[in-house]
């Protein structure tokens, strides 16, 4: 039980999915399951000399065009013009994820309009490669004129204009900007508005797009795999990783309170337990050489959630496939969990997703919930040879065809950043 | 009155029907103003927003007006005007448009517009 007053908990109940291993919940599972990858070839810039050759990709979309009428998206999701104008090419992920999460938690759009209760939390740095091309002509006409939709499209905060305005949503409506750990602050705060009694429902939307503008400047930070065979590109806490996997989409989480869930009959994928986090404060990109902050964000995180180490029985790192991040990882939770005597599993599904960036918190946490409603535990296909400083943990290849109870997610984003969740198995009281 | 400047095959113009993109080839290499209204009938078309009225497939008549027939926006007029400023590469100030409110309007303003910066160097 939450150290909140009130009693209040905090529960899963919707879940939405355009992501590089399927567009829906069941093609997600089964992929997870299978520990199949959604990697594929990628060129950027038209340019075969771009030391980027893979990515995690959305299918079935296509949003690579700077202009919103040459977008294309599959035809089930209802997205009209006047709501298209004023969006980025990851709002349009964003839109279908969330149609897709409200359906999946038997929500119509007009159960979370004008109701005051509903709130929006949003994720995404942006739209590096509009805010391009709008300061180009920009540039280019000398500030004579330019697009009025530049704005609304393009900055952080992009998903939250957009989305609020499409869905009318007048509970609290806003963005959460950390890099990697952003998505996982969006859950967190969203966790602590409903455990107040301020919201009775949130949510949850984290996206990213994936093109040359967002993912490229990573390269310049030496940040990106270099590899073209996706079995060996992205390869969490494997000795011969070199770098992350970009990848792109978007996934919304529906959050409610437990007692508004259970009015409404809603179903339920599992209890935001608790959260925590704790920063570095050390570098402006890598993580402390220890995961300090991570030490602390998991502590704190398992304190908020009233669960002791040995209740974690499944843990999904951030674990991106960099040298410095990974080995920061497995320190930190080797000094949380083997100091308590006891090792949970542990895998990185951006072995089959690559890296999302400010998505990456809501992708798996979804990736999670869904674990432990469905019975399994996803496993590091990718991982042949863990590193030294990975010795003692434990990491399954293969998705395990036991469910987690009690679930520990990891995000760390840049200058120390990190944040955690905890979820468990929700037995309905 | 062809307007050199313009160039042929705009992208802005690319998933506009033939009949709109035969016109603007017409107005750029004999500044036919007839030409031009197609065109500017075809952007009228575009950018209102469908949702407001269902099919969007209605006649346009000149004497509609953008907001209160059309369903157009704020917005959606300040896309509008962008977009024929990118297109024919003019200005248009917001204290020109006050005045614009109908279909017709908007065609003679921008024939207009168009007719006083025939064949300026823009950037």
């Amino acid at each position: 039980m939450s150290s909140f007053p009130g009693g209040r908990q905090v529960l899963v109940t919707g879940l939405g999915f355009i992501t590089p291993i399927g567009n829906d919940r069941a093609s997600v599972s089964a992929n997870l399951r299978a520990g199949k990858h959604g990697l594929a070839p990628v060129e950027f810039l038209g340019n075969p000399q771009v030391p980027v050759k893979v990515a995690g990709t959305v299918k079935d979309f296509s949003v690579d065009s700077t202009s919103c009428r040459e977008w294309t998206w599959p035809t089930r999701y209802d997205l009209p013009r006047e709501t298209l104008r004023g969006m980025a090419p990851h709002g349009v992920y964003a839109f279908c994820a969330l149609q897709q999460a409200l359906a999946d938690a038997g929500l119509k759009p007009e159960d979370v309009a004008n109701d005051n209760e509903t709130g929006l939390f949003c994720a995404s740095a942006g739209s590096a490669m509009l805010m391009y091309n709008n300061l180009a002509l920009m540039h280019a006409v000398r500030g004579e004129r330019g697009n009025p939709m530049g704005v609304v499209s393009s900055i952080a905060g992009t998903l939250n204009f957009n989305l609020a305005a499409h869905f009318h949503i007048t509970g609290a409506v806003c963005g959460f900007v950390s890099a990697c750990a952003s998505a996982s602050h969006a859950i967190g705060y969203a966790c602590d508005e409903i455990r107040l009694g301020r919201l009775k429902r949130v949510l949850v939307v984290g996206a990213e797009e994936l093109n040359a503008e967002t993912l490229l400047p990573f390269a310049a930070m030496r940040a990106l795999s270099q590899q073209s065979d996706p079995m060996l590109a992205s390869r969490p806490f494997d000795a011969g990783r070199d770098g992350f996997v970009g990848a792109g989409g978007s996934v919304v989480l529906v959050l409610e309170e437990a007692s508004f869930a259970k009015s409404r009959g809603a179903a339920v994928y599992a209890e935001v337990a608790g959260w925590g986090q704790a920063a570095d404060g050390y570098s402006v990109a890598m993580s402390h050489p220890a995961g300090a902050g991570l030490q602390r964000a998991i502590g704190n995180a398992l304190r908020d959630a009233g669960v002791g180490a040995k209740s974690i029985d499944y843990v999904n790192a951030h674990g991106t496939s960099t040298p410095v991040g990974d080995r920061a990882e497995a320190i930190a939770l080797k000094a949380v969990f083997n100091a308590a005597g006891t090792r949970p599993n542990v895998s990185s599904t951006k072995g089959l997703t690559g890296h999302p960036l400010s998505l990456a918190g809501a992708m798996e946490a979804a990736f999670c919930v869904l674990a432990i409603k469905e019975g399994f535990t996803p496993g590091n296909p990718h991982l042949v040879m863990p590193d030294e400083a990975c010795a003692d943990l434990l990491l399954p290849r293969e998705t395990l065809a036991t469910g987690p109870a009690t679930v520990l997610n990891n995000s760390s984003g840049f200058g120390g950043s990190n944040v955690c969740h905890v979820f468990k198995r929700w037995f309905s009281p | 009155m062809p307007l050199a400047n313009l160039p042929a095959s705009p992208s802005q113009l690319a998933r506009y029907p033939v009949e709109a993109r035969d016109a603007y080839e017409r107005f750029r290499t004999t500044g036919d103003m007839d030409a031009l209204g197609i065109v500017i009938l075809a952007a009228v078309r575009d950018f209102m927003p469908k949702r407001n009225l269902g099919a969007g497939n209605i006649e346009l008549r000149p004497e509609m007006k953008l907001m209160e027939d059309l369903g157009y926006d704020s917005l959606a007029v300040a896309e509008t005007v962008f977009f024929f400023e990118d297109l024919f590469k003019v200005r248009i100030q917001n204290t020109e448009l006050m005045s614009v409110r109908t279909v017709a309007e908007l065609q003679k303003f921008v024939v207009q517009k168009l007719g006083e910066n025939a064949g300026k160097p823009t950037a």
